[in-house]
């Protein structure tokens, strides 16, 4: 007899279950504003709630001139957990409808995927900066709408350069000049922050940047190829060298925002890292006087150049089911009226020609290299070679590796990584 | 034990366990199969469609990739020392404890407290003390030997691990010892104390070979967990500094998730480390099996 009861109780259980999940759509039918869901996901938990004010502000606007009422999910998965959630969420069709993704590594790989809408018709397109609209565009397409875009140096703390009189060096030789005057009135030059891999990889990506684009312009396409070797470019340890003989202690004990801490405090002039780090340093010490400069690689003064990225970016899944108003919120990211006050509030760089504040003291100063034509696009390089640099920078400051053996692992690497991206393309 | 069963008590017994049996088979089986299928593709992750391309990805994995065999390596000396250290420790602390007259429930409870922190708080933690609380402890006290580059040389990182990884992981094997030592019956120590018997004596004769099936379950257990570590490295050294401590985990997480997406790659070199995993586990148990005994 109870066999039978729970027989029945289950089956009623999963049949309430069933009707649950089946009669999602029908409470749509009534008149009133048309209601739509819309999931999207972010990567920057720190921006939740000026992220959610946005959306709420984008709410009020549908709902007035269209007459919608959406409900915006906002996700904002950990940084390092985004891209496994992203990818899971795709895999498992189960795609937000809108999502961030790092223009600059990841574009090939989604379009290629078929996941980005082609956004090239949608307004927004012509707001956008020039140099900014190629890193998010493929082939002359748009298929992200570029959030953060970084223009980035080394940072530098302006008292202790205008104590010792000194300005930012344009050449190699400038810079060991700087380097020894502050060590003569007691300061240290650098700081080193190595314990995790991405800060001194900062090193290879803008040393590697200013040479390649200066005086090797083809150099990353025959890395692709297999027609290149890193010994090519084998002067970058010439600036590397001078930055790790000279700075702080500890550094594969020092995290990257005790770097910040560190820097924030005085223990050193220079920081190889870039402005996205002006956060942390003035939050440590609101006083700083921040500077940021384009590192000189050689002594050429036309390799001395900043980075401009554009690193997360937003893209509307191509499978939406609510395709117009997915499309109207991308839109609404770059509003004529709103947008400004939102990039502002988030510290981001302007990316088009809505964004008309007044941009931080550190930012204007790297901003006008771009405006002097001082700036290269951040090199595209496979993110297995990234990885091995940051590794390799670590070990060659411990003095594990010497250059021959960096620069044979690193033409390996690459070669790798041509070989294993030809395998997923078979 | 009664094993004369009926078809009602069995169809019982396997409806207690239906469960945890779908639980399991959901959330560990069903993805360990399809991880080995992928094992045969080129899969991205990212991409919706995935090719076979046979034994390609095993091929590679012996022929022309060392960084694994160097992590795998690294993987078997931290698998040896862990066995050996965290179960000496935690048998130490099992008998101390035991030993004691008052404070027992105190110090089980001391000792066992990290187990219930997870080793990724516990990593970060521990990173923070070796980094920014030892050397400044040095600095006050005097005791400079305690400031070393604890996780930013090569040469000490690896015991850092070690450290870590037994502060974390011994209270767990402490508390299964434990209960071991108390099962076994007074007579026997009685009867040993008779015949004269040292103390020494009494462990060595009485104590471990009453315990044994609780030292199989705990070589076990380390080794099933050593062998797949990954929380303590992650968080404490992150693989680094540069590669010195990149475990297998790790090096196949980096393959995935943080090099070049290449999932298919990444779960043949996990179906490579289950295989050795199942072998070495057999054998471990075989051989302890063999020598348990019963009171």
């Amino acid at each position: 007899m109870k066999k039978v009861l729970s027989l029945v109780l289950s089956i009623c259980i999963i049949s309430v279950l069933m009707a649950g999940c089946g009669s999602k759509d029908k409470a749509t039918t009534a008149a009133g504003p048309k209601k739509v869901t819309l999931n999207v996901m972010m990567s920057f938990p720190r921006f939740m709630d000026t992220m959610q004010a946005y959306m709420d502000k984008f709410k009020a606007k549908e709902l007035k001139e269209k007459n919608i009422d959406v409900t915006v999910n906002l996700e904002m998965p950990s940084s390092d957990q985004y891209v496994t959630t992203l990818q899971t969420r795709l895999s498992s069709n189960d795609a937000p409808d809108l999502f961030t993704i790092s223009a600059s590594a990841d574009l090939a790989t989604y379009q290629k995927a078929g996941y980005l809408m082609d956004l090239t018709s949608q307004p927004f397109v012509s707001k956008l900066y020039s140099n900014v609209k190629s890193t998010v565009s493929l082939d002359n397409k748009v298929y992200l709408l570029p959030f953060e875009s970084t223009v980035w140096g080394y940072l530098y703390n302006k008292d202790i350069f205008q104590k010792c009189g000194l300005t930012p060096p344009e050449t190699l030789d400038d810079m060991k000049n700087v380097v020894s005057t502050l060590k003569a009135k007691g300061y240290t030059p650098f700081e080193l922050a190595f314990q995790e891999q991405w800060v001194p990889q900062l090193m290879t990506a803008l040393t590697l940047g200013g040479t390649v684009s200066g005086t090797v312009p083809d150099w990353t396409k025959r890395m692709y190829e297999d027609k290149g070797s890193y010994s090519e470019v084998a002067p970058i340890f010439d600036i590397i060298d001078l930055i790790m003989q000279n700075g702080t202690g500890r550094a594969m004990e020092t995290g990257s925002e005790q770097g910040c801490a560190d820097f924030a405090n005085g223990k050193a002039a220079m920081f190889v890292d870039g402005t996205w780090a002006a956060e942390s340093i003035m939050k440590v010490n609101p006083k700083f006087n921040l500077g940021a400069a384009a590192l000189p690689v050689n002594n050429d003064k036309k390799c001395t150049m900043v980075n401009l990225a554009t690193t997360t970016s937003l893209a509307v899944y191509s499978g939406t089911k609510n395709k117009d108003v997915a499309i109207d919120l991308a839109n609404y990211i770059l509003d004529d009226n709103d947008s400004s006050d939102l990039y502002k509030s988030l510290m981001f760089n302007p990316v088009a020609t809505v964004h008309k504040f007044d941009q931080y003291s550190w930012a204007k100063e790297v901003s006008s290299y771009v405006a002097a034509g001082r700036a290269y696009t951040d090199l595209v390089l496979p993110q297995a070679v990234t990885d091995e640099q940051g590794k390799l920078l670590q070990s060659y400051y411990l003095k594990k590796v010497t250059k021959e053996q960096f620069i044979q692992t690193m033409d390996k690497t690459f070669k790798d990584a041509n070989k294993a991206k030809a395998q997923a393309n078979k | 034990m009664n094993y004369g069963l009926n078809k009602g008590k069995n169809i019982k017994m396997f409806l207690f366990i239906l469960p945890a049996l779908a639980f399991f088979t959901v959330i560990k089986l069903i993805p360990a199969v399809m991880g080995i299928v992928y094992s045969f593709t080129n899969w991205n992750g990212i991409n919706p469609t995935k090719k076979f391309i046979g034994i390609e990805n095993f091929k590679e994995l012996f022929a022309s990739d060392p960084d694994f065999w160097v992590s795998m390596g690294l993987t078997l000396k931290y698998v040896v020392v862990i066995v050996i250290l965290m179960n000496m420790t935690a048998l130490l602390l099992a008998v101390m404890i035991e030993n004691l007259n008052r404070g027992k429930g105190f110090f089980r409870t001391i000792f066992y407290l990290p187990n219930m922190i997870s080793m990724i708080i516990g990593g970060f933690m521990w990173k923070f003390v070796f980094t920014q609380v030892l050397y400044r402890l040095a600095e006050k006290t005097g005791m400079k030997f305690l400031d070393q580059p604890w996780i930013g040389d090569p040469k000490y990182a690896f015991w850092s691990i070690i450290a870590v990884a037994i502060w974390g992981g011994a209270g767990y094997l402490m508390v299964i010892y434990i209960a071991a030592i108390q099962s076994v019956p007074t007579y026997l120590y009685e009867a040993a104390i008779v015949d004269g018997a040292s103390s020494m004596r009494r462990f060595w004769s009485v104590t471990l070979p009453m315990i044994r099936n609780s030292i199989t379950i705990c070589l076990f257990v380390t080794l099933n967990s050593a062998f797949q570590v990954f929380d303590v490295v992650y968080s404490l050294t992150g693989g680094g500094p540069g590669g010195a401590t990149q475990v297998v985990a790790i090096n196949i997480y980096k393959e995935a998730f943080a090099r070049s997406n290449r999932f298919g790659y990444a779960t043949a070199k996990s179906t490579i480390v289950f295989l050795i995993v199942l072998i070495v586990t057999f054998i471990q148990l075989k051989v302890t099996q063999r020598k348990e005994v019963e009171a």
